[in-house]
């Protein structure tokens, strides 16, 4: 999302001309593809004609590749798939024959079939596995197609379809294709700026986090996959009208490799960086003739080069925006008056109660039954030394370890073990001893990631950009921004994450776990790093959070800070409670004194 | 001679401004290049028949531009690699008949490209001439202006059909292909033309051509009661590991079938050189030494031909320099007796009969436009290699 | 028959198991799975064949020569493609840059080298008996490294500290090992059998540039299989799987062979992401 002219980066300046210039190189590369036909050129016309098809396939990849960061690597299996689909039903060899465009709509929907299945693997594999079988894959899709010769003709292959009037002649054809580049250019750019687009990144980039502020990565990656298999079977069906006829050879590993690279090189998390990218890699080879046996070793070279040095490719180099000097010496002045315009007071009696949790890791007891109530509209202080448990019980109670024995529980409600999604739901938010958070993403989406429970537009409306989505989109950035004036960092709302302080990122976390107006919220150690100032404008803001009515439970290793806000402290050693109640008792408690206090 | 593409571009750049000028024009047209469009694999998987070819392509290309041109023409190659990539062949077809106006188009030279590029090159009216052997790559009703000078693939199979069960008497056959589409379409085509001959098919299966071991599969034959195998493959690996399982196993029976069995690749792939013994690839009568070791009369002159202008015939066959050489001729022939528009180059060639090539003796009909002779088509003996020739496989009467 | 599908399948399955090992050093000693390991496997084949066929150096230096450019390539590997990524392993841009190095090797080599296969010589001047060296030459290599790195990790200094770094590099490096030197070496290791893999196979599969993807995929298999870093599970899993790629292909044939890997491939994945042998990470957070 580093993208300065499609992500909602430049969007969020909220101006007519802000919008139009975050559009504007799209739309000027629609205008001239729109007129390329002026220039007469045919022999130009194809190659244009092939970098529209592609590009149909890159945008939906994209999605996979650059914004979920899964390595999709063998990807033309579906190229191949849709190209195969889409001529065979249009000439009726097999089944009754169809028109090439429902022939193309049916291909779209078994890609989105095979999307969801080749991404299955990456549900729950590491990244390196994913990519393997991706790449199996691809090589599995063209044996098949040389196997099955009642239907693909074996490597005799099949004519591609012909799309009727007015779409038959050659330039007839490519403002079909251009058409449907366009159409996949503002629907991914679409998805770019919504809750989708921000959380997949968030899952490419924060896992962890995106699973605590409620994104559930299977079913995002799924609904992805069925988007990215249907758009690139649907470029597989005009690839073989524009081949004309297809053979399993048409479809090699290296045009894999070009969509893949396309994307890196474009920049990942960017829309118009790999719109370029595909581009150039489709035309550079017809222009660079004494090159063209070295293609696809130049890729590979282009590849690590982008890897190695610029890792944001195309769209890093293209964010004038980001370079741009910040103030220097900035402090942080949180403004905690205003956080009643995004969390209003709430009576309520909340109850969070840990219940005899235990848990160990490999022989080692890292809590041993540890019981604990967090009230609402308290701070609740747990401290102790290092590996006493403090963080493994943050972890526990959001879902990331299943206990051995003990439960959680939430008013009268048990929380699930292993299930950290969940937690957002329940309005548990928590922020991370390291700051988790995206760093090519801006300060303000980074917040509005908090929000992502609060989006009620679907999948669907988000690709169209419906009425409901436009509302989903002015209620989270008006809220982030709320947040961020909270925690006192508004005026870095569009910088981007990875260019703050250390000590600015707590207060971004701390704003994007406000995002989902939390019953309780648990914070690791957020004054670590901080100056002294610093931890006491923090713990001001803490005790605001909390006489909202939310329940806080605030792991520190500051003694001063957890003795002056806090209203309860638990005390842990060894995986045990050692004492628990005032900050007065605890501070006069002789056996926390020797383990941990000093003298 | 062939020009890079950039002085092509060059070339056609400055011919349309001096058309533009207008004045001179008819003088200009008179003396405007010849522009063969040429699609050779240069480079990829399937490169080393190319690279063949473009030898005797562009010693045709010289020898007639040596010799004055067409009516005082000249002939500029333009040539673009295809790589032995379908999709660059579609590229770079339309970049010949849409951008180059080529008035004639030499190529694509394997079938895999030409099957994408001929609908495309059809679609624009460019008369084409191509060797490749897809049965499907000539129809003179979808494409009207394609023609090929070199045998089709039944013809091929029929040729080692009728060798197999007709001279060396076999009745029990193993037709076996790797997973190409070249490999596929065979088996498809020439199991059946097995059959109508009487003969039985005992085995036949497709194999992935880099799969290392094929002696199960020859072991499958062999208790099928096979008397000769029949591969269909250009993949050298594939055919060597062929011929190496079957001596290996001892076994003695004739293996017959695609040329590239007779091909250096194979060769230097044979762990021993004997086992190159009763291995009868295809081959074309032209190009091939009769019993007394000696080529016809017409390429007998050939090869001299060769000889002199210094080309390097050691790492690649004859007959691909004989194809190469033929094309241009036949084209150069029509341009100048008919003219270089495309119904006149097509209309010349849809009259064509007898015409006597070094690979082989061309007849077109308008009716049907593969141009190449049952009985030109032989097996030969894979071991009897000597300047990139072969010798009749035994029964043939030289 | 049965003879036929054991040893070529044992001698298949060795070559795999070889390039699973290969895998599995350079994932032990940097956390990271490079794409390099098949790609090294298959120049292994075209270097040995260069060095002999070519150049006509004799087998012996061949051989040594080819196991250098082996731990050439894999300090290379090392340097370009692991250690400027490695401080940001979570971002998994290893993935990409060990791929773009194994496109690189592997696009030279057809370009350089050619794109059909091409003999590898017979290593030892033994004719082809029943039990010929190009099955049982890869099996002794497999046999010879396992063994040789059991040894090197149990009885050595510098094998324990390569277990210590595969354990626990943090801990290592605190410990005050040098962990870089360490994982070049291994690298350079990983090279070596690599290459070993290839050359001892050459007769078998040739000196061709497509062997590197092929490589890539099977040697991977075993180590899903067998569970990532251990060598003793990706010697069971390549020999496994050599055996049931002969038997299916005898069975089935080659296409649905293939198919059937790959699909077993996906559904001990699905079920079994950490292997059989290995075992499912515990912490996260």
């Amino acid at each position: 999302m580093n993208d300065g002219a499609t992500g909602p980066l430049a969007s969020a300046g909220r101006t007519r001309f802000g919008r139009l210039e975050a559009h504007l190189p799209s739309v000027l590369l629609a205008a001239v593809g729109a007129a390329l036909p002026l220039i007469g050129d045919s022999y130009l016309g194809v190659i244009a004609t092939r970098a529209a098809i592609y590009w149909v396939l890159v945008s939906g990849l994209n999605l996979v590749v650059g914004f979920a960061g899964q390595i999709a690597i063998g990807w033309v299996a579906l190229l191949t798939l849709g190209a195969y689909a889409t001529s065979v039903l249009s000439a009726g060899t097999v089944l009754p024959e169809v028109s090439p465009f429902l022939a193309l709509l049916a291909a779209g929907l078994l890609g989105a079939i095979f999307g969801v299945i080749i991404g299955l693997p990456a549900l729950r594999l590491r990244t390196f596995y994913f990519a393997m079988t991706t790449l199996g894959f691809a090589t599995i899709v063209t044996q098949v197609a040389l196997a099955w010769k009642s239907v693909t003709g074996g490597g005799v292959g099949v004519p591609g379809p012909v799309f009727a009037w007015p779409f038959a002649s050659p330039w007839g054809f490519y403002y079909f294709c251009l058409g449907l580049a366009v159409i996949a250019t503002w629907m991914t750019t679409n998805i770019a700026a919504s809750r989708f687009g921000r959380s997949l990144v968030a899952i490419r980039d924060a896992e962890v986090a995106a699973e605590a502020v409620g994104i559930h990565k299977p079913s995002l990656l799924v609904t992805v996959f069925l988007f990215s298999g249907a758009v690139a079977a649907i470029a597989g069906g005009l690839f073989a009208s524009l081949q004309s006829y297809i053979t399993p050879d048409a479809f090699t590993f290296d045009l894999s490799v070009l969509f893949f690279i396309a994307i890196l090189i474009g920049g990942r998390g960017s829309i118009l960086g790999p719109l370029l990218g595909t581009i150039i890699l489709t035309a550079l080879p017809e222009f660079a003739a004494p090159l063209v046996a070295w293609s696809t070793f130049l890729y590979a070279v282009l590849l690590l080069v982008i890897v190695l040095a610029v890792p944001g490719g195309i769209a890093d180099l293209l964010d004038y925006k980001n370079r741009r000097p910040l103030q220097r010496h900035r402090e942080i002045r949180p403004q905690p008056a205003l956080l009643a315009h995004i969390m209003p007071h709430s009576e309520q009696a909340n109850l969070l109660r840990l219940e005899h949790l235990t848990l160990s890791f490999g022989g080692v007891r890292a809590i041993d039954g540890v019981e604990l109530e967090i009230k609402a509209g308290e701070v609740h202080g747990l401290i102790g030394p290092n590996g006493s448990g403090k963080t493994t019980t943050l972890n526990v109670i959001c879902g990331y370890y299943p206990p051995q024995h003990g439960l959680v529980r939430l008013n009268d409600k048990v929380l699930g073990p292993a299930a950290p999604h969940t937690r957002a739901r329940h309005r548990i938010a928590r922020t991370f001893q390291t700051p988790r958070l995206v760093g090519a993403a801006s300060v303000l989406e980074n917040v509005m990631i908090g929000g992502t429970t609060a989006g009620r537009a679907s999948f669907v409306e988000a690709l169209l950009s419906l009425p409901r989505q436009h509302r989903d989109e002015q209620q989270a950035r008006a809220a982030a921004m709320a947040a961020l004036a909270a925690v006192g960092l508004d005026q870095l709302a569009l910088v981007r994450a990875d260019r703050l302080q250390h000590s600015e990122l707590r207060f971004v976390e701390i704003a994007r776990a406000l995002m989902s107006r939390p019953l309780f919220l648990l914070l690791d150690e957020p004054a670590a790093g901080l100056t002294v100032d610093e931890i006491k404008r923090l713990g001001a803001l803490i005790v605001t959070i909390s006489r909202q009515g939310t329940g806080v439970l605030l792991v520190e290793h500051h003694a001063d800070m957890i003795f002056d806000i806090c209203d309860r402290v638990t005390v842990l050693n060894l995986g045990k409670v050692l004492a628990s109640g005032t900050p007065a008792e605890i501070r006069g408690h002789r056996e926390v004194i020797n383990a941990y206090l000093g003298a | 001679m062939s020009l890079s593409r950039r002085q092509a571009l060059l070339g056609s750049a400055a011919g349309t401004a001096a058309l533009a000028t207008g004045l001179y024009r008819p003088a200009i047209a008179a003396s405007e290049p010849i522009r063969i469009g040429y699609l050779p694999a240069l480079t990829g998987p399937s490169s080393s028949t190319g690279i063949g070819i473009n030898r005797g392509t562009e010693l045709a290309v010289k020898e007639i531009n040596d010799a004055g041109g067409i009516n005082g023409r000249q002939i500029e190659l333009i040539v673009r690699d295809t790589q032995s990539d379908p999709t660059k062949a579609v590229n770079a077809a339309t970049e010949l008949t849409r951008r180059h106006k080529v008035h004639v188009i030499w190529g694509p030279l394997n079938s895999g490209e030409a099957l994408a590029a001929t609908p495309l090159i059809a679609r624009d009216g460019i008369p084409q001439m191509h060797p490749c052997w897809v049965d499907t790559l000539t129809d003179v009703k979808k494409y009207p202006l394609a023609f090929r000078n070199a045998p089709t693939n039944q013809q091929i199979g029929g040729a080692a059909n009728h060798y197999v069960v007709n001279i060396l008497k076999a009745k029990k056959v193993a037709v076996i292909s790797d997973t190409t589409g070249y490999g596929t379409a065979s088996l498809n085509a020439y199991v059946p033309m097995l059959k109508t001959l009487a003969a039985e098919v005992v085995y036949e299966g497709s194999v992935e051509s880099n799969n290392p071991d094929l002696k199960p599969e020859l072991l499958r034959m062999q208790s099928a009661g096979a008397q000769a195998i029949m591969p269909w493959s250009v993949n050298a690996g594939f055919l060597s590991r062929i011929i190496n399982a079957r001596a290996e196993m001892n076994w003695d029976i004739p293996i017959v079938g695609q040329t590239t069995l007779g091909s250096g690749q194979t060769k230097a792939l044979l762990k021993k050189p004997e086992y190159w013994e009763k291995v009868y690839p295809n081959n074309f009568r032209n190009c091939s030494y009769n019993a007394g070791g000696a080529l016809p009369p017409r390429t007998v002159e050939f090869v001299e031909r060769i000889r002199k202008a210094n080309i390097e015939m050691s790492d690649t066959l004859l007959w691909w320099i004989a194809l190469g050489y033929d094309g241009p001729r036949l084209m150069a022939e029509a341009i100048k007796a008919a003219g270089s528009a495309p119904e006149e180059i097509a209309g010349y060639w849809n009259k064509v009969k007898g015409w006597p090539g070094v690979y082989g003796s061309i007849t077109w009909t308008p009716d049907l436009h593969d141009g190449f002779q049952n009985e030109e088509i032989v097996m030969c003996q894979a071991n009897s290699l000597r300047d990139g020739a072969f010798t009749l496989a035994p029964g043939y009467t030289g | 028959m049965l003879l036929s599908i054991v040893s070529y399948g044992l001698a298949l399955g060795a070559v795999y198991a070889l390039i699973g090992i290969t895998y599995n050093v350079m994932f032990a000693a940097s956390r990271v799975f490079s794409f390099t390991a098949g790609t090294v496997g298959m120049l292994g084949g075209v270097i040995g064949a260069l060095l002999i066929n070519r150049l006509g150096l004799p087998v012996a230096l061949g051989f040594l020569l080819t196991l250098g450019a082996g731990a050439g390539l894999g300090i290379i590997t090392e340097m370009v493609t692991v250690r400027p990524v490695l401080k940001s392993l979570d971002q998994h841009l290893y993935v990409l840059s060990t791929l773009a190095f194994a496109l690189m090797l592997q696009q030279l080599t057809a370009i350089e080298w050619s794109t059909e296969p091409q003999p590898f010589p017979r290593l030892l001047p033994l004719g082809p008996g029943i039990f010929d060296q190009q099955f049982w030459l890869p099996m002794l290599a497999c046999g010879v490294t396992i063994a040789g790195l059991e040894w090197l990790y149990r009885h050595t200094l510098v094998g324990r500290a390569f277990l210590a770094i595969a354990e626990d590099n943090y801990a290592a490096r605190a410990l005050g090992l040098p962990e870089q030197g360490l994982r070049i070496a291994s690298y350079a290791l990983a090279g070596m059998i690599g290459t070993l893999a290839g050359f001892s196979s050459g007769e078998m599969m040739l000196a061709y540039f497509g062997n590197g993807p092929l490589l890539n995929f099977y040697g991977f298999v075993p180590v899903a299989l067998g569970g990532m870093g251990s060598n003793r599970g990706a010697v069971a899993g390549g020999l496994a799987l050599g055996l049931f790629q002969q038997t299916a292909n005898f069975l089935v044939g080659g296409i649905f062979a293939s198919v059937a890997i790959f699909v077993v491939f996906i559904i001990v994945l699905l079920v079994r992401p950490e292997g059989f042998a290995g075992a499912a990470p515990a912490r996260r957070v």
